[in-house]
């Protein structure tokens, strides 16, 4: 291919865009739509995981300690927690301070706390919160083996639940979002389709004229990637905005759901949506011009 | 040289569009191809552009035998021809210069080239104030002038007029036809596909006739023959 042909070949798909305005306009619009729900629906997995993650995190177990183990053996059962694997957290709760949080709770029945402040029955514990709830069996069991525990409280059957919502919820939403990408890529393909067809007298003149394949398809692929190229600049910058606008409306004070900053996936969304933007253009336009390609 | 050899064009559902035509047009001629509709004409001519292969026989055009000729080659071959349908087939979304200049362009002509070559190819067919205009713009004689110097940009050995006059005023037929004249006075070889009885009298060049498939007529300076066609 000579030189000057590239920047020919550049200036034909161009022009191509232009002059064929309303199907490029089409293509344009359908793409980008196709992006931002893509996109939107991308970040609802992704913020449902963080969501279903947070939830998770509130679990906790509880290792009640013998109530007669000295402060040198609950240090000592301190450290061997600590070296556990799984643990993401460790606070220890002395009998002291947990007769002072039942007297807070209580307010207004303070005094019956001061009859059994001299003889307090409450025992030291500690709340551990991990890291994964599919391993959290393995804690729990090694946790009671441990001396002077006297019993360890978990809500395993919660962190079976979580686990299993957070599996079934992926299961469907990758399902769901395989689906729409697979509907999308064929909408984008179809519609610039409709537009290469539209210019079906154009590629058969060429043909007359002795245009090689090279010559009269790659003018088309190009002006594929350049139509993917603006749905996905479009797309990124109305998705930004659009997120960006949902994540200020819910990070008030009191939010009840915590929704990830646009930053942390923003280079992934713009990735995605140049790859499909550009790959959706360039095989809408191939596949469109393979049936003018006989001789 | 073109030429046919017991060329033989039968379809798949089994229509015998050619049988057996022998032909030979030697460069530099000026031919009239005549016959009625369905008589086998624009079979000739998709074998000639090669959009059809011969079922049998032999068809030769200068070095190219297109009975072998491979598909890659196809292009090259041509470009050796420089073709006019009735109905134009310019490029609509493209300017007259444009449509001119996109046929150099096929052939990997520099820009420079094409820059010096396009205004004086539209000035041989008289359009060199449209070069700006779109097709849309333009008559129904210009937009044939237009692909008459399309046809030419690349100097091609042969020009191949499918019914050119057909969509185009009365006025503006003698025109076309006289630019064609001149086009292979140049030496260029000429083969018009035609109706048209006053044109084909009127220039008094040989004249092939087709009928059911078969040659039944090819006379030099001859004359419209209602009953044959």
């Amino acid at each position: 291919m000579r030189m000057y042909n590239i920047g020919y070949f550049f200036s034909q798909a161009f022009k191509g865009i232009w002059r064929n305005g309303l199907m490029s306009l089409a293509a344009i619009t359908v793409l980008l739509s196709c992006l931002v729900l893509m996109g939107s629906f991308s970040l609802l997995v992704y913020n449902v995981n963080v969501n279903i993650e947070e939830v998770a995190k509130l679990n906790e177990i509880v290792v009640i300690v013998d109530t007669e183990a000295t402060d040198e053996e609950v240090e000592a059962l301190s450290g061997k927690i600590h070296a556990l694997d799984n643990v993401s957290n460790v606070v220890f709760v002395s009998k002291e301070e947990g007769l002072e949080s039942e007297r807070s709770r209580y307010e207004e029945y303070s005094y019956l706390f001061d009859s059994i402040a001299e003889n307090n029955p409450l025992p030291d514990v500690f709340k551990i919160t991990y890291e994964d709830n599919s391993r959290v069996a393995n804690l729990v069991y090694a946790l009671g083996k441990f001396d002077h525990v006297s019993k360890v409280n978990n809500r395993t059957d919660i962190a079976n639940d979580i686990e299993s919502i957070k599996s079934g919820v992926s299961f469907i939403f990758i399902w769901f979002l395989a689906i729409l990408f697979v509907v999308s890529i064929f909408i984008i393909i179809n519609t610039i389709k409709i537009g290469v067809e539209s210019r079906s007298r154009e590629i058969s003149a060429m043909r007359y004229i002795g245009a090689t394949n090279f010559f009269m398809t790659t003018p088309f692929i190009i002006e594929g990637i350049i139509i993917g190229l603006i749905s996905a600049g479009i797309g990124y910058v109305l998705q930004s905005t659009l997120y960006n606008a949902i994540y200020n409306a819910m990070s008030g004070e009191y939010k009840m759901i915590a929704v990830a900053p646009f930053a942390d996936v923003q280079n992934y969304i713009l990735l995605g949506f140049v790859v499909i933007g550009v790959v959706a253009g360039m095989v809408g336009s191939g596949i469109s011009l393979r049936r003018y390609m006989k001789v | 040289m073109i030429e046919f050899n017991d060329v033989s064009k039968i379809f798949p559902n089994g229509t015998v569009a050619l049988e057996n035509v022998n032909l030979k047009i030697e460069d530099g001629e000026f031919v009239f191809i005549v016959g009625a509709s369905g008589a086998g004409k624009s079979t000739l001519m998709r074998l000639l552009l090669r959009e059809e292969k011969v079922s049998s026989g032999v068809l030769r055009v200068g070095d190219y035998d297109l009975t072998k000729i491979p598909n890659y080659k196809i292009p090259y071959y041509r470009r050796q021809l420089g073709m006019v349908f009735q109905d134009f087939r310019l490029f609509d979304k493209k300017t007259v210069y444009e449509n001119v200049a996109f046929a150099m362009r096929v052939i990997g002509e520099p820009t420079s080239v094409i820059k010096r070559r396009v205004p004086t190819i539209l000035s041989i067919v008289g359009l060199v104030d449209k070069y700006k205009n779109f097709p849309s713009e333009l008559s129904g004689g210009e937009q044939q002038r237009v692909a008459l110097a399309r046809a030419l940009a690349n100097n091609p050995r042969i020009i191949i007029a499918d019914e050119p006059t057909a969509n185009i005023d009365p006025k503006m037929k003698m025109e076309i036809m006289n630019l064609l004249a001149k086009i292979n006075s140049k030496g260029k070889t000429v083969i018009v596909v035609t109706h048209e009885k006053n044109i084909v009298d009127h220039f008094q060049k040989r004249v092939i006739t087709i009928r059911d498939g078969h040659v039944v007529d090819d006379r030099i300076g001859g004359m419209f023959d209602d009953e044959n066609v």
